[in-house]
């Protein structure tokens, strides 16, 4: 079965439209644990507590509010939030094209594949190839989940990768960091040098893994082997997103039903 | 009846006694709604929801057809996984109808697929179930958000009261190409949606303590192991409500939405709104929609 993305639409620039579904292009590493009672082992909510009342607020009863000053709050509805967000699109309009290397790192934000859709194969793979051939990027505006992002077409191992990017003024100034400059001595410049050549090596991730990852997840296949899971009383159906396209369609439906009301 | 001897018994019994309505009254009823209710049962394997004791008192599900039944009643052998086929009743004349009422099968309840083809779902549908704290305004709201939703993907739609707190909504399909794997997807995703956009006035979940003051977008009745209430069945409860096939303006006219007896509609309700109107929730037998997207 092919692989079911997060987005499904074209990447376009001049005249060339091509359709494209996003995947995320990495599976983080972390392993998360589940809160449960310890008496009968159900799966723990969430609830938000009110402090004065000492009780537990309904979610009608939950609004946003901005702090402006110390307790003091600009009050926030969902249709102002709305209001502000960017409409959906079903395009990633690449704006410019730059050098590769012309991307600060600190930039990077979150990496996606684009995965060609029916009827694209073939402007996509010269896409991919021109694109390494002049080692160029695409940059381009995307709008995912309500959220207008700032993104970096570019191609590796004859695929199309999408990198979201923080917005500049997400960076924190770096002036604050740096320590006052000072002259620096030659010879103490000369033996730096000096360790940083004996220490280079080709970048090669795979030699590194994350230890603990590993080790936690030996333990827990021990656990497994000796001793039965516990069974939580509550055992919910999953929720599955669903096909794409009808995701994405049932979204722009509501997104109608919501605008007409 | 038509020629057949048909022996009816303990008419007199008051089946729902905090109101007052005989065993001869649910037969009357049932007789007067017969046109209407009959082409919704047809070739459907029906669970009788029998009340013998009256709605007060234990009920049982009978999903397989009585042994002692007339010879003129038409059967259907229904697969079942790991044992015989069961033989099951078809409500397919009235006759029949009279005999299974006289059971005191207060309930009809009705796969969504007929008894020939188990796979293929005429409708897709959407059970409405207001927790406690939620009530029949909200639920109303929840079944007008989905026509919307629906109807922007394409798909027409139809609404009957639950009989109880609830509204089901109906989506017509009649194509054999449609499987219960295929509306499970769909309804399931839809309530995601409906979830994800209305979180609290939705849930897509079955667990009871999620619901509260949420409506409870039940999904999970698009199996072909499920059952729902047939539209016009009578519903045990303190009066005798019936499911209700209701016309969408009805929900949008908010006049009678602060009287808790809103959406209600008892047997006499019912068979005055079936005279006048006709029988509005045919289309969900005849409409031929695809589900896109899938």
């Amino acid at each position: 079965m092919a692989v079911q993305g997060i987005w499904s639409g074209t990447i376009s620039f001049s005249l060339v439209a091509i359709p494209v579904r996003l995947v995320t292009a990495v599976e983080p590493g972390r392993v998360s644990f589940h809160l449960l009672h310890s008496r009968d082992y159900s799966r723990l909510a969430r609830r938000m507590f009110c402090p004065e009342e000492k009780a537990m607020v309904p979610p009608d009863e939950i609004i946003r509010g901005y702090e402006i000053m110390p307790d003091k709050y600009v009050l926030m509805t969902d249709e102002e939030l709305e209001s502000v967000s960017p409409d959906r699109s079903r395009t990633i309009e690449i704006i410019e094209f730059i050098d590769l290397g012309e991307v600060d790192p600190i930039y990077y934000d979150h990496p996606y594949y684009l995965i060609s859709s029916k009827g694209g194969e073939k402007a996509y793979q010269l896409l991919v190839e021109v694109m390494r051939r002049t080692n160029k990027a695409g940059l381009a505006k995307f709008v995912l989940a309500e959220r207008e992002y700032l993104v970096a077409v570019t191609s590796r191992d004859g695929a199309l990768t999408l990198i979201t990017l923080h917005y500049s003024d997400e960076i924190v100034p770096d002036g604050d960091i740096s320590p006052k400059k000072g002259t620096i001595e030659a010879e103490e410049e000369g033996r730096i040098r000096k360790s940083i050549e004996l220490m280079t090596e080709d970048f090669n991730p795979g030699k590194y893994a994350d230890k603990r990852r590993k080790k936690l997840m030996d333990l827990l296949a021990t656990k497994v082997k000796e001793k039965a899971p516990v069974v939580s009383p509550a055992a919910v159906e999953e929720e599955g997103e669903g096909p794409a396209d009808l995701v994405a369609a049932l979204e722009e439906s509501m997104r109608k039903v919501k605008e007409s009301k | 009846m038509e020629g057949r001897r048909l022996p009816l018994s303990n008419l007199e019994k008051d089946l729902y006694p905090s109101y007052g309505f005989t065993k001869a009254q649910i037969l009357e009823y049932y007789r007067r709604i017969g046109p209407l209710i009959l082409p919704h049962l047809k070739d459907r394997a029906v669970t009788l929801k029998r009340y013998p004791e009256g709605v007060e008192k234990d009920f049982f599900f009978e999903k397989r057809c009585p042994e002692h039944r007339p010879a003129w009643v038409q059967t259907a052998e229904v697969p079942q996984d790991h044992a015989e086929p069961m033989t099951v009743c078809l409500v397919n004349d009235l006759e029949t109808l009279i005999w299974v009422e006289n059971l005191a099968s207060v309930e009809l309840h009705i796969p969504l697929a007929k008894a020939g083809s188990p796979g293929t779902p005429d409708s897709m549908v959407f059970d409405l179930d207001p927790g406690d704290e939620a009530g029949i305004p909200e639920c109303v709201r929840v079944a007008l958000i989905l026509r919307d939703l629906l109807s922007g993907m394409g798909l027409a739609s139809y609404v009957k009261t639950s009989g109880k707190k609830g509204l089901h909504v109906y989506v017509p399909l009649n194509r054999k190409e449609t499987t219960f794997e295929d509306t499970k997807t769909f309804s399931k995703v839809v309530a995601g949606v409906m979830q994800k956009h209305y979180p609290d006035l939705v849930t897509a979940r079955m667990a009871k303590k999620e619901r509260d003051a949420k409506v409870f977008i039940n999904w999970s009745q698009n199996d072909s192991s499920k059952t729902m209430v047939s539209v016009y069945s009578l519903r045990a409860g303190e009066k005798p409500f019936v499911s209700c096939p209701l016309e969408w303006r009805e929900l949008e006219y908010p006049s009678g939405s602060g009287d808790p007896a809103w959406l209600r509609i008892t047997h006499s309700a019912a068979l005055i709104r079936a005279e006048e109107r006709g029988d509005f929730f045919q289309e969900v037998l005849m409409k031929e929609q695809g589900l896109p997207h899938l």
